[in-house]
């Protein structure tokens, strides 16, 4: 060891402890209040779901809205997903970027700009009404708003599971007389199912939790995170502490599953433990 | 057969180009390069994996330029095996059968069917390589492709299953084009040799004509070629003094008198070579060693041209091989011998000895 690491050695300490006390800092303040409002009013918010008919329908109508949304995401998005992953073309650049913007605007603003495409003074709205679908202000604006919030990261999830199999296993695939739509089903889909299925739940767990674009386009019916505001708003935080409880407890719910995903046999490894 | 003519195609800023070259149908070729050639690109390119931009492309006498890689009729076996790691063993092999029994037969003949309903992520990299083998051969297809299929195997186990794929592909007729690197394995199974380099075919033709005839002195150094000496070739004709007695140059062109004159050396040579500025390749193989009698007289009477005295200068053995360096009047020589050949002979740094070689051995470049 020479002088110069030994002057060194207590500066790099302090840097350490310094970085570990920001660190632990800096989880505390993202655990600390999910942990204590789930504390404080998780027994209580699940105990209301017996008796609070408005937060069970609103609970319900959360769950339903996201699960639609997602399914449509998925079908939607899967291609798209896989085109960017796979197929070089122009202005896939573009398209990237286009994607993007959803997550990039403020939700309010996401739900003013949707309002202004399917209300019911926009064309596609009035074209939509005319077969009886009204959008603003029912469960369709609720998933439509969902869907614009947080498709793109379905398709941000999936489009990095399909890059990340291999393009070769595909190419064997197709020398074993698949054609490139039976390789997408044998080979390309079982092997990025999980980083789908991992993108799929994250888009059902921040289609749960949006409320911005919501609260433009669908104030009623009430999705949970709405109820919690009008709660919020109309009684104070004693009625609005349980709803939100609850809100978390949903989310968190996609989270333990994800977690279980990654944790499962094999997933240490993963495909790659098994890629050349 | 695979015929390719002007063949291109282009990953990312690598480009083959311009790449002819035929495998008769039942053949069995060997691509040959260092790394980064093109190798595994020439074979994904005959497959359809990697878009052809350029050139005509025939399998089995037909045209398969625009045909997509499900029928084209190829098998292809990628050095990492790739096997489907959602799949079993038995179904990686069953993937593209159309045939069970076939494909239970091919495991069987190759050794796969020991790995049985084992998951493919517990397999060694060998192991890997016969199932991707099994796997390609059991849908039976006309042209198989093989990038380095033998590269992970133990030295018996390579000899066995190159020993049953040469069987396969005798008996089903196949046409075969094989990605090496092992000189041995090209010669030993190759009726044709492709040398590509930088995306280009730098020579290609039987591997005993590539090896023995390298088309320049980086191919004959690529290809192991010790002894390349730079110099000038002049043919030789009937007033010639010391070698041509009388047979006239032009008596048949290939089989011409030439002298190739390097520092202070002249080498015989019979060849096609034109006059000028050229190479000269001679194999270690081919450079005799004996031992400088002092005293004895007269040399003893052999067919070998191309006779040197020198002192032995390097000596590196590698088990029952040893390659011994010879300074030939500033000009080093190397002679491939067995190591029981250099012990019996005595042969060590300082001895003096003779270098010899036929003028049969010597290729012109």
């Amino acid at each position: 060891m020479n002088e110069t690491s030994g002057r060194r050695r207590p500066l790099y300490r302090a840097a350490s402890v310094g970085a570990l006390a920001a660190a632990a800092l800096f989880v505390l303040f993202l655990a600390v209040p999910v942990v204590q409002l789930v504390a404080v009013a998780g027994g209580s918010g699940l105990a209301k779901l017996l008796d609070d008919a408005e937060l069970r329908d609103a609970l319900a109508l959360t769950w339903l809205t996201a699960s639609v949304a997602t399914l449509l995401g998925v079908v939607g998005g899967t291609p798209l997903a896989w085109a960017l992953a796979r197929r070089p073309f122009r202005g896939r650049a573009v398209v990237a970027a286009l994607l993007d913007l959803p997550l990039l605007i403020p939700h309010p603003a996401a739900g003013i700009a949707l309002l202004l495409v399917l209300g019911r003074d926009s064309v596609a709205g009035r074209a939509l009404l005319a077969f009886g679908l009204r959008i603003a202000g029912s469960p369709g604006g609720i998933v439509a708003a969902m869907l614009f919030v947080s498709a793109p990261l379905f398709i941000s999830g999936a489009r990095e599971a399909f890059a990340r199999v291999d393009p070769r296993y595909e190419a064997v695939a197709r020398t074993l007389g698949d054609p490139a739509w039976r390789v997408f089903r044998r080979v390309t889909l079982p092997l990025s199912m999980r980083g789908l299925v991992a993108a799929a739940v994250v888009m059902w767990a921040r289609a749960v939790s949006e409320f911005g674009a919501i609260v433009v386009l669908t104030y009623n019916p009430k999705v949970t995170s709405v109820l919690g505001y009008d709660r919020f708003t109309s009684y104070g935080l004693p009625e609005a502490l349980p709803v939100a409880a609850v809100l978390v407890i949903l989310s968190l719910l996609p989270l333990s599953f994800l977690r279980a995903l990654r944790y499962e046999r094999g997933m240490g490894g993963g495909l790659a433990a098994v890629a050349p | 057969m695979i015929e390719a003519r002007s063949l291109s195609a282009r990953v990312g800023e690598f480009a083959l180009r311009d790449v002819s070259f035929a495998v008769p149908r039942g053949g069995y070729g060997v691509v040959i390069g260092p790394a980064g050639s093109g190798k595994t690109t020439l074979l994904e390119t005959v497959a359809g994996i990697v878009a052809q931009r350029g050139g005509t492309l025939l399998l089995g006498g037909r045209d398969a330029t625009a045909l997509p890689p499900e029928t084209r009729d190829v098998g292809f076996v990628y050095q990492h095996g790739y096997l489907f790691p959602h799949l079993s063993v038995e179904d990686n092999i069953a993937y593209g059968a159309d045939d069970p029994a076939l494909a239970r037969a091919v495991a069987r003949r190759l050794g796969a069917d020991a790995f049985g309903a084992r998951d493919v992520r517990g397999l060694s990299g060998g192991e890997r390589q016969v199932v991707a083998l099994a796997r390609a051969l059991a849908r039976r297809p006309a042209v198989l492709l093989l990038d380095e299929p033998f590269s992970a195997l133990d030295p018996r186990r390579r000899t066995l299953v190159r020993r049953e794929v040469r069987a396969i592909h005798a008996e089903w007729g196949m046409t075969v084009l094989q990605v090496t690197h092992d000189f041995t394995e090209a010669g030993l199974l190759g009726d044709v040799a492709i040398l590509l380099d930088g995306g280009r075919v730098l020579q290609y033709g039987p591997p005993e004509e590539v090896f023995r005839r390298p088309a320049s002195p980086y191919i004959a150094e690529f290809l192991g070629a010790e002894n390349v000496f730079a110099g000038r070739a002049r043919a030789l004709d009937e007033t010639s003094p010391d070698w041509v007695d009388g047979a006239p140059h032009d008596v048949a062109g290939r089989f011409r008198a030439v002298e190739f004159r390097t520092g202070d050396l002249t080498i015989y040579a019979v060849g096609d070579a034109p006059d000028g500025p050229g190479y000269a390749v001679i194999r270690a193989e081919e450079v005799l060693l004996s031992r400088e009698q002092h005293g004895a007289g007269e040399p003893a009477a052999t067919s070998a041209r191309n006779r040197f005295h020198g002192t032995i200068v390097e000596l590196a053995t590698l088990g029952a091989l040893t390659r011994v360096t010879v300074d030939v009047r500033g000009t080093p020589l190397v002679a491939a011998l067995t190591t029981r050949s250099v012990h019996e002979l005595g042969l060590g740094v300082g001895v003096a000895v003779e270098a010899s070689f036929k003028a049969m051995a010597v290729h012109l470049c």
